[in-house]
Formats: structure tokens, sequence, C-alpha cells
């Protein structure tokens, strides 16, 4: 956990400095040089990549064993042979002259052991797939990689890392777009997933925040006027073929005491572009616009222009300031897409909202997930969705949390959850359940053999009726485990909602 | 918010890294584990009911299997109680997720109403100022209606006054409500440090959580290892225990077979050494008898040597032998096979001669049955001719025997003129004409009533031979024989009914042959074959049969009087026959004709109806006829010797009678004057041939006389040394 903030934090503290990874890149790559100085004047007399292999092939070259006792570093290694000079070669002008596609796998595979990580992309990106390589590139600009989280692919994990990189530090109208448009020949082969967590505004004063010093940057911000736009991703997205995922955040982290309202606004012009884009982006499957300040407004028009959608199927726009309208919108999404997971969570939806949602899920057959975390649908959108439950035959988690919610919803739901064979997840913690409530949800959950978890934390639940549907819930799960062999089947679910929390 | 993301990984990782651990649970599989404990339970009594030898195998499986349950009921209670923990850990973990909510919702609530509260307020004072505002304008309209000064000053004072105090309203307002502002950023500090702890807390709680697990995890996985090792462990050491026990009762069996086989190494020493002394004295014998029976061989050897030099060249002689007899057998078999070439060649000309004989004769054959076609019409027409030249022959008979009768009849007369002229000339005696039957006959004695048979007989004869029954033309002869008893119409109708009735005797091949012919012929040939079934040969034969037939049916009497009778026929035919003088014989044959004739009319009577014999009957008379055909089978010659002599006899006897017509007495007085005048005549003749011989030799003497006067002439005679004349002279004298 602490590295992982470390790895956020790292990068970000460098940051906010404008040619931050230039000027890394350019270290390392000097570092590098430093290194490997030694390197070229020293392979006249013995090259030190093949000087531990010479012990190895010393027994082949025995012949040419000779001492020469003038020469302090003499040892009984072998002249290396002429492939490895060539290899070594091959490495040391690779940036000019990349050789790799005409080698023979063993030495390609010595080249590659062999090439430094700082190479300019442009040379490497499409010509180098070799895990291995682009691990060392990983592992040597972030301390923290989980490739798992990448497809497993070290390659589309740096891509995509690196592409981050740029995007969360671009600043609009001081930063070359071209620095990014640059790398996309390179990079839309590779990048899958585009996981930015800031957008920075435009700002005044380029050099000075560059110290990455977010005060300054805050009041430089605030000198600067309401309106403005952040990068337009319009181009980037068009160029990436296989883009899957977007997940987007406009707004500056870390801000601190520094909070500007500036900093995290939305602005139409903004989510107008952002709503082309991801129409024109046909292979998106996931879309997250969290934490921006969407409001109904903008939630319509991004939805309006998701309406159709042929792959997207999962939406989320948690903690933004959607309303009723813009639940409406959602809902019609709902029966105008295959969408699947929907999160709303922490959004200003009421009553009307989660009763047209409601309307929409009744009749659904895609939608798996639905989130309403933190929003005040009551007891009116809570049994709307309830009855909505009665006749949908596909979601499968529900999470209500915070909700205002009370008994009548809670008796609706018992009925429910006797009728409902397909719901393994429920959550009405921080609700006004009562006592009465959480009795008909033990009745109500006696006769289900199918959920697995049931949130009732901080609901004004009796204790013994809470133990009594963990056990219920623990019994439910055994008998799911039963069902599938596979244990991972069983685990799906608790999995599933490990990304939800980091929403929340 | 952003340490929950890492969270969510680790926590990720967590259950990633429990679930190979989490297996089968007990609440679910116990059940299953008992059943199938109990299944192999059984299979295991199952078992040891077959093989109860093995009982030490079935005690270890047993431990194997509570082993088993024991590693299994450690893994799942740490599977549970790892569970648990994660459970209990994400739920701790998210409490600060759950209560930072419900502090948000309280905030928001709080703040909902704050708002409220202070829109209410602003409104009010929204209020309160317009009234204010509106009394101050108010009040301007007052002011300018003033014209005094002083009471314009006076209220533009209040008025100010009015307006000071509505600004210092909104004044205290905007202050309270930067009060609150500056309160807010102080709790938006707070929140932020309160957020900050709470991550820190939220961190802490995560880090302890995965601490927790991973410790946990270890323990666990040191537990299940150590419930695996021990497992493991008691299995060694019963396995060890089961090896030792197996391997000491390896080696006392072991030893035991050595001890065995020490002493049966021992027993075999002592048996080979006394086989061993055994065989050295049998060696010993036995090499002394060899050597012996070498000698004795040695010594066959010789002769054998010596019989076989002997034989060799006995075998050389033999060899060279055969190999001159192996030349001349080469010789003998080119010589052989070169008559058989010849032989082969004969063998082709033969077939080819035989071919062309078989050639030959077959024309020849045709030949031969035209040859013979053309003969049976000439047979036919000779038969023709016979028969006329029968009735000519008849004729010629007849005038020959009124030719001859007349000469007998002449030489008869003349008989008895000569007897007339002996008995009155030459004995002097009266002589009386004999007066007997025959003399007064003329022409052929029976030829008459016979003529008369034969012609009613022709008749049918020629019906019959109309439609083709050759058998017919035999018959003939037996109603020459026979006739005057049936008609032809009555055989031919006894005949056909016979032919029907006894068809059994007929051959069921023949029968099928028969069915294409015209019927005539086929009551000819089915009565041929019926008649060769029941033995009748000869023309009488059937003759009878017919007779048998008619008597049968006249008599209707049983078949054994119908026997005797039948058997007496012959002997009433042959008896008189041959016993009867010929001049009985003549009455006999009178009577007989005169039987006969009459006995015919009576016959001729009854066949109009033949009818009256039954069919049914006809099998019964067939059996009585062959009973009694049986007898008189073996006699058949004579009868048909009588029958031919009798017919000759009759004219014998008669033309006999006609020679005797001279009785014995004058036949010898005949004879005696025979003898008597001829010693007569013989001494004429003598008389005669007396005067016959003296004229010849008269004549003779006097021919003689010429000739030897002839040659006494020639001169021959003077000639010769010794004259003839001389030597006859000689003899002559």
């Amino acid at each position: 956990m602490q590295s992982m903030q470390a790895t956020l934090g790292t990068p970000t503290s460098s940051a906010l400095s404008r040619f931050s990874t230039s000027t890394q890149d350019k270290s390392s790559t000097a570092g590098q040089t430093s290194s490997t100085g030694p390197q070229p004047s020293r392979p006249s007399i013995i090259p030190p990549p093949s000087k531990s292999k010479g012990w190895g092939t010393g027994a082949s070259g025995g012949r040419m064993r000779r001492i020469i006792a003038e020469d302090p570093e003499w040892s009984l290694a072998i002249v290396p042979l002429l492939t490895e000079l060539c290899i070594q070669h091959i490495v040391e002008n690779f940036q000019n002259n990349p050789i790799l596609k005409q080698l023979l796998p063993e030495h390609k595979q010595k080249v590659l052991d062999h090439l430094s990580p700082d190479l300019p992309l442009a040379v490497t990106a499409n010509l180098i797939d070799d895990e291995s390589y682009w691990r060392r590139c990983c592992t040597q600009r972030w301390p923290v990689c989980h490739v798992a989280k990448h497809g497993g692919s070290w390659k589309r994990m740096f891509f995509e890392r690196h592409l981050e990189n740029l995007l969360r530090h671009f600043i609009p109208s001081t930063t070359d777009p071209a620095l990014i448009l640059e790398l996309l020949p390179l990079c839309r082969n590779y990048v899958r997933r585009l996981r930015v967590d800031q957008f920075l505004p435009p700002m005044k004063l380029p050099p000075r925040p560059r110290s990455g010093e977010l005060s300054e940057s805050g009041s430089e911000a605030e000198v600067e006027e309401p309106a403005t736009d952040h990068y337009q991703l319009g181009d980037l997205v068009a160029g990436l073929s296989h883009l899957e995922e977007l997940d987007l955040v406009y707004g500056v982290k870390d801000c601190g005491m520094n909070f500007e309202w500036n900093l995290f606004l939305f602005t139409y012009r903004d989510c107008h572009s952002l709503a082309a884009t991801i129409k024109a982006c046909h292979t998106l499957k996931i879309f997250r616009l969290t934490r921006s300040k969407v409001d109904d407004d903008k939630a319509r028009v991004l939805i309006r222009s998701l309406l159709d959608h042929p792959a997207l199927e999962e939406l989320d726009l948690s903690h933004n300031l959607v309303g009723d309208r813009g639940a409406r919108a959602a809902a019609k999404l709902l029966s105008h897409s295959r969408l699947r997971v929907l999160n709303l969570a922490n959004n200003q939806v009421r009553a009307l909202g989660a009763q047209s949602l409601a309307h929409a899920l009744a009749h659904n057959t895609n939608l798996i997930s639905l989130n309403l975390r933190l929003n005040c649908i009551e007891d009116e959108g809570g049994q709307a969705l309830a009855h909505a439950l009665q006749t949908n035959r596909c979601l499968t988690t529900l999470h209500l949390g915070g909700n205002e919610l009370s008994e009548p919803t809670a008796t609706l739901l018992s009925q429910v959850l006797a009728v409902n064979t397909t719901l393994t997840s429920i959550n009405l913690s921080c609700n006004h359940i009562g006592l009465d409530g959480g009795k008909q949800l033990l009745e109500g959950m006696s006769d289900n053999r199918t959920l697995l978890e049931f949130d009732l934390r901080l609901s004004d639940v009796a204790q013994e009726s809470e133990y009594l549907i963990g056990q219920a819930l623990c019994a439910n799960r055994e008998a799911a485990r039963q069902r599938a062999p596979n244990p991972s089947c069983f685990l799906s679910p608790i999995t599933a909602k490990g990304p939800e929390n980091p929403a929340g | 918010m952003n340490p929950p993301g890492p969270l969510g990984a680790l926590e990720k990782e967590e259950e990633h890294s429990s679930t190979p651990i989490l297996g089968p649970s007990i609440h679910s599989n116990n059940p299953q584990e008992r059943i199938q404990a109990r299944r192999l339970r059984i299979a295991a009594r199952l078992e040891a009911r077959r093989r109860e030898a093995l009982g030490e195998y079935l005690d270890g499986k047993k431990e194997s299997e509570e082993d088993q349950s024991k590693s299994y009921k450690q893994k799942e209670e740490s599977r549970l109680k790892l569970a648990k923990l994660l459970l209990c850990g994400t739920e701790l973990v998210t409490n600060i997720q759950v209560a930072a909510d419900i502090r948000e919702i309280h905030r928001r609530v709080e703040e909902g109403e704050i708002r409220r509260q202070r829109l209410e307020k602003l409104e009010n004072e929204v209020k309160s100022s317009q009234d204010k505002f509106d009394e101050i304008t108010m009040k301007w309209e007052e002011g300018k209606r003033k014209r005094i000064p002083q009471d314009l000053w006076d209220m533009l004072n209040t008025q100010q006054v009015h307006c000071a105090g509505l600004i210092e309203d909104k004044n205290k307002l905007i202050s309270e409500l930067q009060q609150e502002l500056k309160t807010k950023d102080d709790q938006y500090v707070k929140d932020l440090k309160k957020q900050s702890d709470d991550i820190c807390l939220l961190l802490e709680r995560m880090e302890e959580q995965v601490r927790n697990v991973m410790k946990t995890f270890r323990q666990e996985l040191n537990s299940i290892e150590k419930a695996f090792e021990a497992e493991r462990r008691e299995l060694l050491t019963s396995n060890k225990k089961k090896w030792e026990r197996a391997l000491q009762a390896h080696n006392a069996k072991e030893l035991e077979y050595l001890l065995s086989r020490i002493k049966k190494v021992e027993d075999y020493e002592k048996q080979l050494n006394k086989q061993r002394v055994w065989d050295c004295e049998e060696y010993n014998t036995i090499k002394i008898k060899l050597e012996q029976d070498v000698q004795i061989l040695e010594q066959q050897l010789q002769q054998m040597k010596a019989t076989y030099q002997l034989n060799q060249e006995k075998l050389e002689y033999n060899f060279q032998v055969l190999k001159k007899r192996d030349e001349e057998s080469v010789v003998i078999k080119s010589q052989q096979k070169r008559k058989i070439s010849r032989l082969h060649d004969i063998l082709n000309n033969l077939r080819s001669k035989y071919t062309r004989q078989i050639r030959q004769f077959e024309e020849e054959n045709q030949s031969l049955t035209s040859d013979y076609i053309r003969l049976v019409t000439q047979f036919k027409e000779l038969q023709k001719a016979m028969r006329h030249f029968a009735l000519l022959d008849d004729k010629r008979f007849r005038e020959i025997w009124l030719m001859n009768e007349e000469e007998a009849k002449d030489l008869i007369s003349k008989a008895f003129d000569v007897d007339r002229i002996i008995h009155t000339q030459h004995l002097g005696l009266p002589w009386t004409a004999p007066d007997f039957w025959f003399l007064r006959n003329v022409g052929p004695i029976s030829q008459q009533q016979q003529r008369s048979a034969t012609q009613i007989l022709e008749e049918v004869l020629i019906q019959t031979e109309e439609e083709g029954m050759e058998e017919a033309t035999s018959e003939t002869e037996s109603y020459l024989d026979l006739p005057k008893q049936v008609s032809m119409k009555t055989t031919r109708k006894i005949l056909m009914l016979l032919c029907d009735e006894s068809g059994f005797l007929i051959e069921s091949k023949l029968l099928n042959l028969l069915r294409p012919l015209e019927k005539s012929e086929c009551y000819l040939l089915k009565l041929d074959a019926i008649f060769s079934a029941l033995g009748i040969e000869s023309e009488d034969d059937l003759y009878k049969l017919v007779n048998f037939f008619l008597k049968y049916r006249v008599h209707h009497s049983p078949s054994s009087q119908i026997s005797p009778w039948n058997l007496s026929l012959p002997q009433e035919r042959t008896s008189p026959m041959s016993a009867l003088d010929p001049g009985e014989q003549t009455d006999l044959e009178r009577q007989k004709e005169g039987s006969l004739v009459g006995g015919e009319p009576e016959e001729k009577e009854v066949p109009p109806s033949p009818t009256l014999i039954h069919p049914n009957d006809v099998l019964k008379i067939l059996e009585a006829f062959v009973m009694g055909l049986r007898k008189p089978r073996d006699p058949p010659a004579p009868v048909k010797v009588v029958k031919y002599v009798r017919d000759t006899s009759k004219d014998s006897a008669y033309w006999e009678a006609l020679a005797t017509v001279l009785p014995y007495a004058t036949q010898n007085l005949w004879d005696a004057l025979y003898t008597a005048l001829e010693k007569y005549h013989l001494v004429l003749t003598q008389r005669a041939k007396l005067l016959i011989e003296n004229n010849s030799l008269e004549k003779q003497n006097t021919e003689l006389q010429m000739l030897l006067q002839q040659y006494l002439d020639s001169k021959i005679n003077s000639e010769l040394h010794v004259p003839p004349t001389q030597v006859l002279r000689a003899p002559t004298k």
C-alpha cells in the first residue's frame, strides 16, 4: 500500500514540473551512458559482458589462452567471439541502426538482453516485442508494476502508463499537443486502457509550477479565468485502435489546502468533445468518468452519445452531480445498449430517478451490477427498485448503501429475496432499515438460497437478525461453492466488489 | 480516495492466495465422505471375506483413510478460519468506508438542515430588508412631498439611519456568512485531516489485515503442513513397522529356508557319496563287460568286414549284371516303345476301321431293316399265298385223296379179282366179296366236318385279321383244333373282359407306354402282358381259358367242380387215342364228332349273353384257372403229339383199313401161294437163265474163236521171241 502510494507520489511530485518525463528520461539516459561509458573504452582488451561468459566458454577455446604478465587486468578468459563483438556493437548502435529481425533467435535474445531500456521509443516501440525488454523498461521507470492489471503484457503496460503519465501532466496551451500525438503511432497497437486520474487545467505561467509545488500552481490558478478547457482526447482516442477502457477524472489530485473550484471544472466544451470522442470509439467497453462534477445536462450529453454503442459494457459516473434527469437518461441507456455495469454512486439521484431506473431495470436482461450508493432515492425509489427486481432475472449485484431507505423498502426487498434467484450481493448499509425491517429481511433471507453477500452495517438492524442473516449467507456461500466446484467462480462476486471499493 | 485501489488489489491477491486452500467444506462434504467411507468399508469387508489372509493390508488402508480425514479436517478448519478472517478483515476495512458514508450522510442531512435554516434566514432577511427597503422607498416618496427642509433633513436623517440599519443588517449577515464560511473552511481542513486520518487508519487496518492474513495463512499453512507431515510420519512409521514386520517374517522364513536347505544339502551329499560309490562299482563292472563286448564286437567286426568284402564283390558282380540288364532293358524299352507306337498306329487304324465298320453296319442295318420290312410284307403276301395254296392244297389233297382212293379201290377191286381168281381158279373155292364201310367211302374222312368249322373260323379270322390281331392267326390253329366250343366274339369279349379286369397284372410302366397307342394295339399288348403273367403260353392254354370261362358261366358252379372236370379233360382226350383200336377209333370218332357237332349249337346258344359273366367273378375264375392250369402244365408235350398224330392216324387208319382189305388169312394164303409160285418161278427163271447162259456161252465161244483166229493171224506173233500161240496152247492144253 505504501509502496503504491509512493509510486503514485513520485510521479506526481515530479509531475507538475512540466518536462518531468523528458528530464527523467534524459537523466536516466545520461546515467546509462555514464554507466556504459567504460564499455567502449575497454572492448579492445576484454569486453565486460563476455567476461562472465568467458569462463564458461574458456574450455572450448583453451588453445588461445595466454598469459600477459604486464596486464594486471588480464584474466584467463579468452578473447570474445566475433558474434559476441557484433552483438555488442549492435547493442551499442541500436539507436542509429536497429538490427534485430535479421538476427538468429539466440543472438536476438542476447541483443534484447543487453539493450538499454532508455532507447527512444520511436526505435523500439514497433520493433521489439520481447516482454523481458519491456519488463526492464517498466521496472526501471516505476518501482511498482502490476502487470496483471494490464493484461499480463509488459509492453502494453509500459505504453499505457507512459501515455497516462503524459496525459496527466499535459497542460493545455502550454504543453505541445504534438508530444502526445507523436507517441500515437508508436503506441496505438498496444494501448487498450487509458486511466487518467487527473487533467490539469491551463495555466498562465507555465515555468513556475514546474517545481511541482501545488501551492504556487493553486495561487496561479486563482488568477486565471474560470472558463478553462482541458486536453481534448478526440485525436488521441481516435488513433488508439484497440482502446477498450477509458477511465477519466477531470480534476487535480492532491491539491490539499490549495483547493480551488477552478481546478475541478468540467466544462461544456470538454463534455461535448468527450461525448464525440466516446461516440467515435467503437471498441470502448468500459467508460468511467468520476469525480468530475458531471451534472444532469452533461450526463445527458454524454449518455446520449453512448446510446446504441456497439461495445459498451460498463458505465461509471460515480462521485458526480447526476440528478434525476441524468438517472432517467441512464435508464434510457439501459434499454438502448448492452450495458452490464452501471455505477451512479455518490450522485444526487432521488426517488424519481430511481423510479425511472427501476422501470428500465424491470425488463432489462443485460445489467448485472447497479450501484446507487450515497444517493437519496429514499423509500419511494427503493420500493420501485424492489418491484423491478421481482421481474428482473439478470441483476446480481445491487448497492443501495446510504439512500435513506427504511422499513417499507425492507419489506418489499424481503419479498424479492424470497422470489429472486439471481441476486448474489445486496448492500443496504447506512440506511434506516430499523429492527422490524431487519426481521423482515431475515424472513426473506430464510427462503433465499442464492444471495452471498448482504451488507446491513449501520442500518439500525438488530444484531441478532444481522447475525442470523450472516449465518444464512454463510450457508448460501457453502451451497454456491458446492454448486460450482471451481472455487474461483465463488470468489468472483467478491473480486468484482474489489474495484468498487476504490470508487467509494 | 486513492488507497482503496491497492487495498482492493491486495484483497484480491489475498483471496486468490486463499483460494487453493479452500477445499471441500465439512458441512457439505462430510456426508459424502461418510458415504464414501461406508462404501469403502463395505468393499473392504467383501475383500476381507474373499481373502482373509491379508489382514495387515486392510489395517493399513484404514489407517490411511483416517489420516486422510485428519488432514481433510485440518484443511477444512483452516479454510473456514481463513474465510472468516478474510470476511472479518474486509468488514473491518470496509467499516471505515461505511462510517465515512454514514458521516457523509449525516453531514449532508445537517448541511441540508443548516442550508435550509440559512435559506430561511436569508429569505427572512430579504423580506425584512425588503420591507425596510420598501419603507425607505415609501419614505422617499413622502420626502419628495415634504417641502419643509427641516422635515426633509429629519426625514433624510432617519432615512440615513434606516439605510445604515439595513446595511448593518446586511453586513451582519455577511459577516455571519463569512463566519460560517470560515468555520466551513476550518471544517474542510478538519475534514481533510479526518480523511487523512481515516486513510491512515484504513492503511493501518489494511496493513494489519494483510499482516494478519499473512500470519494466519502462514500458520494455517504450517498447521496443514504439520498435519500432513504428521500424517505422513504416521504413514511412514506404520509402513516402516509393516515393512519391518514383513522383513522379520521374511528373515525368519529365509533362515528356515537356509536351515532346511543346509539339511537338504547334507542329505544330498550323503546320497551323492553313496551314489558315487555305487556308480564306481557299477562302472567297473560295466567297463569289464563292455570291454568284453568290445572284443566280441571286434571279432564280429572282422567277420563282418570279411562278409562285407564278399558281399561287395558279389554286389559288384550283381551291379555289373544289372548294368547289363539295364542296357538290355533299355534296348527292350526302346523296342517296346517302338512297338507301342506301332500298336498305336494299329489302334488308330482299327479305330478308323471300327468307325468305318460301324457306319457300314449301320448302313447294313438300315438295309437289313428295309429288307426285313420287305420280307415281312413278302411274308404276309406269302401267308396270303399260303392260305390260297392251302385251299388249293386242300382241293388237291381231296383230288389226290380221291385219286388215291380210286386207285386204292381199283387195287382193291384188282385184289378182290385176284383173290377171286385165286379162290376160284387156284383154290377152287367159292369167293364172296367182302363188304367194308370204307369201301363205300369217297373223299377224305373227317375233312367234311373240319372244313365247316374252319370256314366259320376263317370268317372270324378275317375279322380279326382286319383288326390286326396277330394272335388271332395263331389262335386259328387252336380253333382248328377245338373250334366248336367258342365263337370268336365270345372269346373276344371274354378277352376284353379279362383285359379290363386284370389290369393289375400289367406293369405300370407298360401302361404309361401304352397310353398313346390305338385301342386294339393296346388290348393286344395288354393281353400279351396278362398272358405272360398268368403263364399262358400256348394257344391251347388260351383256348382252355376261354373254355373255362364259358364252363364256369354255364355251370355257375364253384371252381372246385370245374377243376376235376378240367383235369379229366386231357385224360379223356389222351386215353382213347392211345388205347383204342383203329376200328373202334372210327366209332369213337364218329361219336365224338356227333357230340361235338351236337355240343356246338348248345354252346353257340349261350354266347349271346356273355355279359352274364360278372366282372367281379373274373378274378375268381382266373384264380381257379391258374390253380387248375398248374397241374396240366406238367404233361403238355404228349397232348400236342397226340393231337398231331390223330390227324394222320385217321387217314392212316383209313388207309390201313384200305390196305388191309384183305384179311391176314388170305394174305397168308397168298404168301404161301406166293412162295410156291416163287419157287416155281425161280425154277423157271433158273431154267430160263441157264438157257440164256447157254446161248451166251455159245455166242462167246464163237466170238473167242474169231478173236483167236485174228490174233493168230496177225504178224506180230511171228516177231515175238515166244509166240503167244505157243503160250496159249500150253494153258489151253
